[in-house]
């Protein structure tokens, strides 16, 4: 069998033993939804009633907000479905269980994104009809650049936040605890990204569109299709269109640096 | 027969839960590093949202600010889950040790929350220091001083009672951090913790004003920033301690409904 059948079938494997877990066990499954449902929810009612009050920050209505938000909720739970286990690394690292996905003839990082756990594409379904809602109230042009790119952008504001994670988790490979790091990661692409970024000093600007590029999963991608002025950076509005560059780009630089980790674990003979 | 009520082994249990809790300094770091992020956040919020937009509710920018910073610092003691021990020693069984021992598991389980709580206090005053170089805080005069500080006390043994009740659900499910986690967001949200609930649009602000989770947040703040006045002060906090009552009521009745299942599981 060659390479690439292997990992479709490994794969199909997997998402067949997540269903039937989530099938499983059904209570558990609702407190997840129920969860997911009100992490959004909250978040969303907080805006709301903020921008009653202020109809507008630095120009953006509470519709074109809802919009923002829901670009960063579509990449941020595509993440969570396909690639949420590499925030696992550092604990196999403590307690030795990385060790296993080297004896395997499989890509170690394969193997990371393929273990079973129970994760089920709801907060994705979730992000799907609030996008839908939001596009309804923000009226973005919807043109044919709107439906080719939407999905792309999507999938390279997934693969920023997945790229971001795995340089942190392969920080696990020197330091025993990365907490604090993903803690602040966690911080800026969580709440920093709920807002237009050009409320933000330059200093933040600037990280989180160079150092971690946050701002590509929504903040320029909103700016294009809401066909605003983009007064972050004063760029032209046209960079929200290279989304899934960047997406790529910061995953080979992930994944470089995964690969330097991964040789200076087995090199210190673990 | 009861014995002798002795004060110095939960005084012990307090002091040994302080050093636990010293023993994590990195969390100890970030959870200030995280602070700082937030208040500048919060920060350009409200300075983006003023900038265009009239003063809503007659809170001024000023106001905002304050209640923002003063809102997160209580959060560093607020949202430490004192009594989430109940839960851990639940799942690994030594519980049953706890009911063994001749002093009050009840006890116990409260002393080591107000270790804890002595620990996450003592962040307050760095916190406090980095956000004096960001942000502008009003100082209110002594006497709403003095009255937030006991609305905050009151406030802090509501929240403490709310906790302490989530995690005794554990009696029964084992599980519950994702409860846990939904009753956080939803309360932070309800009791101004994020917002002023003055901000809620018409009758839900009367709605959430009365519920309890304003007695944790929302009056102790309110206070602070001078939007209960002196001659409501009365009202806001007996109603704080309405609530103080209630949930008083509901742990006991909770802790004896746990207590007995437990013996029936022959823990």
């Amino acid at each position: 069998m060659s390479t690439l059948a292997v990992w479709a079938d490994v794969y199909k494997q997997y998402w067949r033993i997540n269903f039937l877990t989530a099938l499983e066990y059904r209570a558990n499954f609702l407190v997840w939804f129920a969860f997911t449902f009100i992490y959004h929810a909250t978040a969303l009612a907080a805006l709301y009633i903020v921008l009653r009050e202020f109809p507008v920050m630095n120009g953006w209505s509470f519709s074109e907000m809802a919009f923002l938000y829901s670009l960063w909720m579509l990449a941020h739970a595509l993440n969570n479905t396909l690639f949420l286990t590499v925030g696992d690394v550092p604990e196999h690292v403590r307690d030795g269980e990385i060790d296993r996905v080297f004896v395997r003839p499989l890509n170690p990082l394969f193997q990371i994104l393929t273990t079973p756990q129970q994760i089920f594409p709801d907060e994705l379904i979730l992000a799907i009809l609030l996008f839908i809602l939001a596009t309804i109230w923000a009226k973005p042009i919807i043109d044919v650049w709107f439906v080719i790119f939407m999905p792309l952008v999507v999938i390279g504001g997934a693969l920023i936040d997945f790229a971001i994670n795995l340089l942190i988790a392969t920080c696990a490979f020197w330091f025993v605890k990365v907490d604090g790091l993903r803690w602040v990661a966690f911080q800026l692409e969580q709440e920093f990204t709920r807002y237009p970024i050009s409320i933000y000093t330059k200093g933040v600007r600037l990280v989180l569109t160079f150092l971690l590029p946050y701002a590509f999963m929504n903040y320029y991608p909103a700016t294009f299709f809401l066909d605003k002025t983009e007064n972050a950076l004063h760029l032209a509005p046209q960079v929200g269109l290279l989304s899934p560059l960047v997406g790529v780009a910061c995953f080979c630089v992930a994944y470089a640096f995964w690969r330097v980790g991964l040789n200076h674990y087995e090199g210190v003979g673990h | 027969m009861r014995r002798g009520f002795r004060i110095e082994p939960y005084l012990e249990f307090a002091k040994k839960a302080f050093a636990r809790e010293a023993t994590y300094r990195m969390e100890v770091f970030t959870s200030v590093g995280s602070l700082v992020l937030r208040i500048y956040l919060m920060r350009m919020v409200w300075l983006a949202l003023y900038a265009q937009n009239v003063a809503p509710q007659g809170i001024a920018l000023h106001q905002m600010l304050t209640y923002t910073v003063v809102a997160l610092l209580m959060s560093l003691i607020l949202e430490v889950d004192g009594t989430r021990l109940i839960r851990d020693r639940l799942r690994d069984g030594s519980i049953a040790t706890d009911f063994m021992k001749p002093t009050s598991p009840a006890l116990f389980y409260f002393s080591d929350g107000a270790g804890q709580t002595a620990l996450h206090a003592m962040l307050i005053l760095p916190s406090l220091g980095f956000a004096l170089l960001m942000v502008h805080i009003d100082v209110p005069s002594p006497l709403a001083a003095a009255v937030f500080f006991l609305s905050f006390a009151i406030g802090y043994v509501v929240n403490f009672f709310l906790n302490f009740c989530m995690n005794c659900v554990a009696f029964w499910t084992m599980e519950t951090f994702a409860i846990q986690l939904i009753v956080r967001w939803c309360s932070d949200l309800l009791s101004g913790q994020i917002i002023p609930l003055l901000f809620f649009p018409g009758i839900l602000e009367r709605i959430v004003l009365a519920l309890p989770f304003a007695a944790i947040y929302s009056t102790p703040l309110l206070i602070y920033i001078g939007r209960i006045t002196p001659a409501e002060y009365a009202g806001a906090l007996l109603s704080q301690v309405g609530w103080l009552v209630v949930f008083a009521v509901l742990g006991t009745i909770i802790w004896r409904a746990a207590q007995r299942r437990l013996v029936i599981q022959g823990g």
